[in-house]
């Protein structure tokens, strides 16, 4: 009894000394507004003038840190990503399917059904990027020139051995097929078994 | 600091189970999963669950802590992937209990939905358990489960999560139905990838029809490996 008891003890020991003692490589955490570099949130406020209090993260990797202001505005989420030192990057906005035109939703329907077996769209996200200045001017005042528009769209489809994945692809402003990568789903055994 | 809220916790559900009727008993409980996933993408998972009272209410000395072995459960599963975020599993399952040692077969859908700040699991199981001189039960369970990351959006290496499930029950034996709900609510840390550990409090209840009411409270703790 004595030996069981013990071994239960040690068992939590171990196990708060070990959560503890761990390297973050990849990762995101929320921070706090005044964390993030002045350039980026002027230029957030100068771009998004009724935005009030966006959710903000800092997203660090090997290569280095960026940051990352999150928000819905006229109901749709927002991301604005910008790097290290608060020069925006990009910014990509969810979409509904019925937003797209109909060109783009005519190249995108040609691609899935024409390519794709097992298909289901899980998400769509409109992306700007471009000079700072001019993703400015066109999120404040629509003028267009100078920003680059493109598609990321999350779906299921099969891979090359029938397999159904999560694949995240890059598509044209008018919905031509560019590139796609695989999107790896966290395993969550913890909640199954 | 963990430990001294569980016992600050425990000490506050002891006290006020003294002044009720009900069945209440309280104490460890450990688990362990190893998964392994397959070239064909499905998976193997075995599991080891041991529940140690150290209260119990209907005990002699309600004064004195005990330290009984409850049951251990030893369980597999061969777990069919159907798509990233849906699979079906067929599970085997030991228990050693004095007494009342039983074998079960389990039947098992689950679904994920991935969300922008956390993830939700469905499970819904069947089981049908064999106990020597009893009759088959079986029950129907439905868990859901929310897993929310701690620190930023989504759930990275090295960072916590919270994790809440609750699970009703219901089983059907020798003509008679019976409710059981299962509430847990864990602190965790995804380590690394497939390496996570939880420190969960584990409350359970059943008796709503066959008397009496019952009420187990268990501290877990729970090692999850996958490769």
């Amino acid at each position: 009894m004595k030996t069981i008891r013990n071994l239960l003890l040690l068992l939590f020991l171990l196990s708060s000394i070990s959560v503890f003692g761990q390297d973050k490589v990849e990762r995101e955490v929320g921070i706090k507004q005044k964390q993030v570099p002045l350039e980026a949130r002027k230029w957030l406020k100068d771009a998004f003038e009724t935005v009030r209090k966006p959710k903000w993260y800092k997203e660090f990797s090997e290569l280095g840190y960026s940051f990352e202001a999150k928000f819905k505005l006229n109901g749709r989420f927002h991301s604005v990503e910008f790097d290290s030192l608060g020069k925006i990057l990009d910014v990509e906005i969810e979409l509904e399917w019925e937003g797209l035109s109909e060109e783009v939703k005519e190249n995108l329907t040609s691609h899935f059904q024409g390519t794709l077996q097992g298909f289901k769209l899980e998400k769509i996200q409109i992306q700007y990027s471009g000079l700072p200045e001019d993703l400015e001017d066109f999120f404040d005042e629509e003028e267009i020139d100078g920003v680059l528009i493109q598609y990321e769209i999350e779906y299921q489809a099969e891979d090359q051995s029938e397999v159904i994945r999560l694949w995240e692809g890059t598509f044209s402003s008018e919905g031509k097929f560019l590139t796609q990568r695989r999107i790896e789903v966290r395993e969550i055994f913890n909640l199954y078994f | 600091m963990r430990i001294s809220i569980f016992i600050l916790f425990f000490l506050f559900v002891i006290s006020a189970s003294k002044a009720q009727n009900p069945v209440f008993f309280t104490g460890f409980f450990p688990e362990a999963s190893i998964t392994k996933k397959l070239k064909n993408e499905n998976r193997i998972n075995f599991k080891f669950e041991n529940q140690h009272v150290i209260y119990d209410n209907r005990s002699q000395d309600l004064e004195q802590l005990e330290f009984r072995h409850y049951r251990t459960d030893l369980m597999s599963f061969y777990d069919w992937r159907l798509n990233p975020t849906k699979s079906f599993a067929l599970g085997i399952f030991h228990r050693f209990q004095e007494g009342s040692d039983a074998n079960r077969i389990i039947q098992q859908f689950g679904l994920l939905q991935r969300l922008r700040n956390l993830r939700i699991a469905h499970r819904f199981r069947t089981d049908q358990t064999f106990t020597k001189g009893e009759k088959i039960e079986i029950r129907f369970r439905y868990r859901l489960a929310l897993e929310i990351p701690l620190n930023g959006a989504t759930l990275d290496p090295g960072e916590h999560y919270l994790a809440i499930s609750n699970e009703p029950i219901i089983s059907y034996q020798a003509q008679d139905f019976e409710l059981e709900n299962r509430l847990i609510f864990s602190l965790g840390k995804l380590i690394q990838n497939g390496k996570r550990l939880e420190w969960s409090v584990d409350y359970r209840t059943d008796g709503y029809v066959e008397k009496p009411f019952r009420t187990r409270l268990w501290a877990k703790v729970g090692y999850f490996y996958s490769f």
